[in-house]
């Protein structure tokens, strides 16, 4: 049993975001939706009169 | 079209079938025809999840929605870039350490194997009649407005899309899918540029976005509570969350496309490419119809942008009322441009309330138009009882009736790209399952590789038959369709609330949660036959999973546990 565990490879290390960690990159997402968001908010309201 | 146009069309969808099936012809094993070889990086993962989710019907109908109702329905996406979340950090994770090669492999792991095998009938279910519709609803579009014949038109899409992904699988989709989707983007711009192009001299786009902005096509976020609203934030952000949820999380025809990931990690920026990019790619789309409806403010158009069924409705009793229609929309359209060139006068006069004057006189003028735009619709469904929406027609009719020769055919590749696209992602997905959480869990467990990659292409191929008949036979239903659209929902629902129990009620069993997941589908079942009218069926996503989530732990308190 031990043996096998020990024959198995390891797995990859995992690479990680440009931004550091998941979180990170998951706050950085979440901050875009809200930049979107406003960002729409803003396009409405300068045109419809 | 003109033959150039045939040549862009052919060579474009030849180019892409041929790349796809040449490149992938060496799948000699179960996992790479199934999950590719674990070989896609994030870019491929990325854009092959954007193909599958984004259907004929995205850009056909979509530009038209904004043409008739403006931009709120980019509101809908709202709740995506949080599910995509979800699912890259509580569901993704799961699916890799397991190695599952479809979702609901994980099921059994966590609950027995009923409530795999009833997920994934659930999917096999939706899925395969919606397999149809992809194929069919582009289809009887383009056959009505270029006349081309409707069968051939759905065996042409059906055979390419079934020729590939029986050959090469996986990474024949995902590969297809990269070229398919580089096509629908630049074509897409260039349609936007040449919209621009085509206003008059005298209207810059500052000028169309002010004008569209005054008819009210540009009010993009709207937070009311009134449940008669269609689109609204809060629909959007929660209605958006859940389907978003389900869709990525637990549909097969998106799962399989991360699975095909090198790693967690490509898996996942996959997921997050398509969290950035996914609303400002239907805004766009959506502001790109929105100028189409500028452009067609300085342009005489047609009462109605499905001539076809006009043609028809001069058959009947009703032609007369139809050709009376016709002159008076004629000349409420030069009323109102005679009012738009007014606007443009005084927003480049930049007198305020001159400006304000002309608007007021403008939006008059709109109402009037808009009144006999609707009373045409009325008679065409009294003559003929034509179902189909006319804003399908506007995006084409412009194509047709505008665009370049060339880029005529490169538009026409760029919507059957994105049906094939869609198809091919959901044959796959559909074999997959079949393969893996049936014939090879339930009734030869221990064949070969190579048999059990025989098995999958033949699933595809089966599959791909039944799409395309039913894509054949479709229009004797055409009740039906708009059943079949809220299908997803329908499914969906229960889909989710059993696996949001497996990964988030650790404790409860998988006994519970199959009663309560069979109880939640039969509310489900009842609520849109007998109470479609009272209840919307977006709603479905979140009472099917919420039904399930409540009963299962409450079963789960109630049922026996078994002596250890």
């Amino acid at each position: 049993m031990s043996e096998d565990i020990a024959k198995t490879p390891a797995p990859e290390p995992e690479r990680k975001p440009p931004l550091g960690s998941w979180s990170r990159m998951y706050l950085f997402v979440l901050g875009f939706l809200g930049f979107l968001i406003l960002l729409f908010l803003l396009f409405s309201n300068t045109y419809t009169r | 079209m003109s033959p150039i146009d045939w040549l862009v069309l052919g060579g474009t969808l030849a180019f892409i079938v041929l790349y796809g099936a040449w490149k992938t012809r060496r799948s000699r094993n179960i996992k790479g025809y199934l999950l590719g070889d674990n070989s896609a990086t994030w870019a491929t993962i990325g854009l092959s999840v954007m193909a599958t989710q984004a259907s004929a019907i995205t850009f056909i109908s979509t530009p038209g929605q904004a043409f008739e109702s403006g931009m709120g329905f980019v509101q809908n996406y709202f709740g995506l870039p949080i599910a995509l979340i979800i699912v890259s950090a509580v569901f993704i994770p799961i699916y890799y350490r397991l190695k599952v090669y479809t979702a609901y492999e994980y099921l059994e792991s966590r609950f027995g194997l009923e409530n795999r095998l009833l997920a994934a009938f659930l999917f096999l279910l939706q899925r395969g009649l919606a397999a149809g519709i992809t194929i069919y609803a582009p289809a009887i579009i383009l056959s009505t407005a270029l006349g081309w014949n409707l069968s051939l038109t759905i065996l042409l899409v059906g055979l390419l899309v079934v020729f590939y992904t029986v050959s090469g699988g996986t990474r024949a989709v995902s590969l297809t899918q990269k070229w398919q989707m580089s096509i629908i983007l630049i074509g897409m711009f260039i349609a936007f540029a040449l919209i621009i192009r085509g206003l008059p001299e005298n209207v810059s786009l500052g000028d169309a976005v002010s004008v569209a902005g005054m008819m009210d096509k540009l009010e993009v976020v709207n937070f009311s509570f009134d449940p008669s609203e269609r689109y609204t934030f809060w629909s959007g952000i929660l209605g958006g969350l859940f389907l978003a949820l389900s869709y990525f999380g637990t549909d097969q025809s998106q799962v399989q496309r991360y699975l095909g990931g090198k790693s967690v990690y490509e898996s996942r920026m996959g997921l997050m490419f398509n969290a950035l990019l996914k609303i400002p790619m239907q805004f766009f789309i959506l502001f790109t119809g929105v100028m189409v409806f500028v452009f067609f403010q300085f342009q005489e158009h047609p009462v109605l942008f499905n001539t076809t069924a006009m043609e028809r409705v001069y058959e009947t009793n009703y032609a007369d009322e139809m050709r009376q229609l016709e002159a008076r929309h004629r000349q409420a359209h030069a009323d109102k441009k005679q009012a738009i060139d007014e606007v443009i006068v005084q927003l480049h006069a930049d007198n305020e309330t001159a400006l304000d004057a002309a608007v007021a006189e403008l939006k008059v003028r709109d109402t009037v138009a808009l009144g006999i735009r609707q009373e045409a619709k009325d008679l065409l469904n009294r003559s003929i009882e034509d179902k189909t929406k006319d804003y399908d027609y506007v995006f084409l009719t412009f194509i047709l009736n505008y665009m370049p020769v060339g880029l005529v055919g490169l538009l026409l590749a760029v919507i059957l790209s994105a049906a094939m696209s869609s198809t091919a992602g959901e044959l796959n997905a559909l074999a997959a399952t079949t393969t893996v959480d049936f014939y090879k869990r339930l009734i030869k467990k221990d064949g070969s590789e190579r048999h059990y990659l025989m098995a999958s292409r033949l699933l595809t191929l089966g599959w791909g038959a039944i799409a395309i008949t039913f894509a054949l036979f479709a229009h004797l239903v055409e009740n039906l369709i708009e059943a079949v659209n809220i299908l997803g929902s329908i499914f969906y629902g229960t889909i989710l609330g059993i696996f949001l129990v497996a990964f988030f009620l650790k404790k409860v069993r998988g006994r519970p949660t199959f009663i309560a997941a069979l109880i939640a589908q039969g509310t489900i079942f009842f609520l849109f036959a007998f109470l479609a009218k009272e209840v919307a069926y977006l709603w479905y996503n979140l009472i099917g999973c919420g039904l399930v989530l409540i009963l299962a732990w409450l079963i789960d308190l109630v049922l026996p546990r078994k002596e250890a």
